[in-house]
């Protein structure tokens, strides 16, 4: 008898952490943890977006100034600027050019879109973070950007995906992608060619974060805000 | 003038939808034919340059860009020129020249006021530029306010922020404000265009106060004044309290001069006779002195005493009191001045040459220029060496309490008067000795006759030359000292008795070498201790003078050893003195 009472108040007691757990999720500053395929730990849409805009606008302005940092430091003089052609690995993938390409692709789509970009840029970011400590004198800021936009690149990609399976109704389509071929050229004798090459990259990821830091707004003031930010 | 070529000033686009380029034309236009200046424009997928769709919409040198030539993420080329001529370049991204107009529709509402009514807080809105797509969320911008006084000149800014309000706080009722308002991409560094300016005005709704000019300055007569009183009672707490330790800290005392014993009025006056006959006259404090503090730094030898008194018993002279009384001195003075303040180490250096009164005062001058040497002042009798070291003088308790009294009463004899019969003033003997042989200032007294008289030791005695050495240098003395133990000494006699001329008389015996031994006193033999002395010492290096390093007793003294070498000997060699050293091996 008595260890049937202990078992009922050892399942009392799980019953009522579990419940503490669930209704304080408000008060939850920081990620919280859900299995996955658990039905009763999962985040609002709304929360999910707004957690996709803070790492994007993070993304966007961490690359910013890794940019504007590395232009100071090594491509004065050097003219990168006229050179820039600035063909990015991902100009392949046909993404909203302006306001009304934007409002006019259907949200799904758009999403596919974004993921398909940040995966396309997951190789890219490793390999970056890698070759820009062989720089020569590659200052520590730009050092730890690289690493950091890395990881939140990581985070922001496991985030769309739990967004597009949120919001897809029917099969998610996983094909939009852009392998990245710039490895050998960030790894050029050459100095000067090593150079803009990483010129380069880093004025595509400035871009390409910027892109879709502003895809991300705009459905979630379509989705959340009904265009009503 | 300088020639200017035409050049590209600026390309903006406000809203990220549409993008426009300026120029300027240069000072071409009124030296040439009026040259044709074109803006062309490529995409950078694309091979051909292609002309400018619009001169007009956004003024003069301007090329617009509307919708649909606009990408955003494109990169483009813009290039100024005529026919022939390229005169500018310029290549960028849309989304990298974004700059948006500025805000409207600002307005402000009260939103309290503070009791007195000086001051009163504000909210500031507006909207956001209208070209700006906010609401689809195409373009996201962020605001600076700026406020001012109206006759104030620098702006005061709140940090960037995305909501389209903000609130300011404490305003003044009684001023005017002016707020400007500025927008940027959220992302961007550049601030587009301010926008028109908003008056505030608190007399406009009717909550002015004209009268309300006073303005709260810092109180500083407040501050200084409980800042003093403040101070003030710490203070006097601190003065007050029982704490001795912080007491001291706060106010250290403040060494007043004191000589013990001497009223420091005295000093201030400058009287030095006075003060020389108050340290002179310490009757009482003497005795109490001998036991406490022993030391002897030298002993006064008076030479022009030596010279007057012929063969007189310098014991006897020694041992009167007559010349140690002073007229001034005041005997039994009981009251506390400078009565201890002789036997204070730092004293003395005062020049005492100007008192005559008292003989201990011109001792202690003749002391001054003597004070060279310091010799050991006890004799360690061979067989007193297995007793225990406090008891250095000889095996006789009588002869060690002489000693020791005798050894006392040295270093208060010029200063002294008479405190007790047995107390000699060994300067005077000394000074005898010391008109003969010039050069020793110190004399053991190594006893006291039961008549108070004096007995001092044989000393150092290089001067007159004794050619008696043999039959003492058989002996191994210690000759790191000028004193001898009777015990040597009676040998050194025996040895040397048949050397002698003849017995001389105790007195003699001191004129010629000015020593005594114990033994010469008690024998007749000792006076050839004096000329035995005399081959002994000149033999041997002497120690200047010994210091006395620990006063174990009245009985006895320990004695460092001298700065000179010493050979390292065994204790029951020496005879003189016994080293820290050696008393620290012998001492349990």
């Amino acid at each position: 008898m008595s260890t049937k009472g202990a078992s009922l108040k050892g399942l009392l007691l799980v019953a009522l952490l579990v419940s503490h757990m669930l209704l304080t999720k408000e008060g939850v500053t920081s990620l919280p943890i859900c299995p996955n395929g658990s039905v009763n730990c999962q985040l609002s849409l709304e929360e999910l977006f707004d957690r996709a805009v803070k790492l994007s606008h993070y993304i966007h302005f961490l690359s910013s100034e890794m940019f504007n940092e590395f232009d100071e430091r090594y491509a004065q003089g050097r003219g990168f600027i006229a050179k820039a052609v600035n063909s990015c690995h991902t100009a392949s993938l046909t993404t909203p050019e302006d306001k009304e390409q934007a409002q006019q692709i259907h949200h799904e789509d758009l999403l596919n879109l974004i993921l398909g970009v940040l995966r396309s840029w997951n190789d890219p970011l490793i390999h970056l973070a890698s070759e820009v400590q062989r720089i020569k004198e590659a200052p520590e800021t730009i050092l730890w950007k690289a690493v950091e936009i890395e990881e939140q690149n990581k985070r922001l990609l496991e985030g769309m995906e739990k967004i597009v399976g949120r919001v897809h109704s029917g099969e998610v389509e996983n094909d939009i992608y852009t392998p990245w071929d710039g490895l050998p050229s960030l790894q050029l004798a050459d100095e000067d060619s090593r150079l803009f090459a990483f010129y380069n990259l880093l004025h595509c990821l400035r871009r390409d974060s910027h892109k879709i830091d502003n895809y991300l707004k705009v459905l979630k003031c379509r989705l959340i805000h009904d265009n009503n930010c | 003038d300088l020639l200017q070529w035409p050049q590209i000033s600026k390309c903006r686009s406000p809203e990220m939808e549409t993008f426009s380029c300026f120029w300027t034309a240069g000072n071409f236009y009124n030296l040439t034919v009026p040259r044709i200046l074109q803006l062309l424009y490529k995409k950078s997928n694309e091979e051909d340059w292609k002309e400018c769709p619009d001169y007009i919409t956004s003024g003069q040198n301007s090329c617009y860009f509307n919708a649909s030539y606009t990408s955003v993420w494109t990169p483009y080329c813009v290039q100024l020129a005529s026919k022939n001529e390229v005169y500018d370049k310029k290549c960028f991204s849309v989304d990298e020249i974004v700059l948006p107009d500025p805000p409207v529709h600002l307005n402000w509402t009260l939103l309290n006021t503070s009791q007195t009514g000086i001051h009163g807080d504000i909210q500031v809105r507006w909207d956001p530029p209208p070209t700006a797509d906010v609401r689809k969320g195409w373009i996201t911008l962020e605001y600076e306010l700026q406020y001012k006084e109206v006759n104030e000149t620098k702006w005061k800014e709140l940090k960037p922020r995305l909501s389209t309000m903000v609130p300011l706080y404490s305003l003044k009722t009684a001023r005017d404000y002016e707020i400007r308002i500025r927008s940027r991409q959220r992302t961007s560094e550049k601030f587009g265009e301010f926008s028109e300016i908003l008056y505030v005005s608190f007399s406009q709704i009717g909550i002015g106060c004209d009268h309300c000019t006073e303005e709260v300055e810092f109180p500083w007569f407040l501050v200084v004044v409980f800042g003093v009183c403040g101070l003030a009672v710490t203070v006097i707490s601190i003065m007050l309290s029982k704490q001795p330790r912080l007491k001291m800290l706060i106010f250290p005392p403040v060494p007043v001069p004191k000589i013990k014993g001497i009223d420091p009025d005295l000093l201030k006056k400058g009287k030095l006779d006075e003060v020389n006959s108050i340290l002179a006259c310490h009757d009482n404090y003497k005795t109490q002195l001998y036991i406490d503090d022993l030391w002897v730094e030298f002993i006064e030898l008076d030479i022009e005493d030596a010279n007057e008194k012929n063969r007189a018993s310098d014991t006897d002279r020694l041992l009167s009191e007559d010349h140690l009384k002073s007229d001034s001195c005041l005997g039994g003075k009981d009251d506390d001045s400078g009565r201890a303040s002789c036997y204070e180490p730092d004293i003395p250096e005062t020049d005492f040459s100007a008192s005559d009164t008292c003989d201990a005062t011109s001792d202690s001058d003749h002391f001054k220029k003597a004070a060279e040497k310091e010799e050991d002042l006890l004799c360690l009798d061979r067989q007193g060496n297995d007793e225990s070291l406090p008891s250095l003088a000889s095996t006789d308790p009588q002869r060690q309490h002489r000693n020791s009294q005798s050894v006392n009463s040295q270093p208060w004899a010029p200063f002294g008067d008479s405190v007790e019969s047995p107390r000699p003033s060994v300067h005077t003997q000394i000074s005898n000795q010391n008109s003969l042989t010039s050069t020793d200032f110190y004399a053991q007294v190594s006893d006291i006759t039961p008549a108070g008289r004096v007995v001092l030791s044989p000393g150092q005695k290089s001067k007159l030359g004794r050619a008696q050495h043999e039959g003492c240098t058989e002996q191994n003395f210690t000759m790191d000292n000028t004193y001898f133990c009777e015990a040597d000494v009676k040998k050194c006699i025996a040895v040397t008795s048949h050397e002698e001329n003849e017995p001389h008389v105790q007195e003699q015996g001191y004129n010629e070498d000015g020593y005594f031994t114990t033994e010469s006193l008690t024998t007749t033999v000792a006076n050839l201790g004096a000329s035995t002395a005399a081959p002994l010492s000149s033999e041997t290096p002497v120690a200047d003078y010994t210091s006395i390093h620990i006063v174990q007793s009245p009985q006895g003294l320990v004695l460092n050893a001298t700065a000179l070498a010493l050979p390292d000997k065994e204790f029951n060699v020496s005879c003189g003195y016994v080293s820290t050293d050696q008393l620290n091996k012998i001492m349990p």
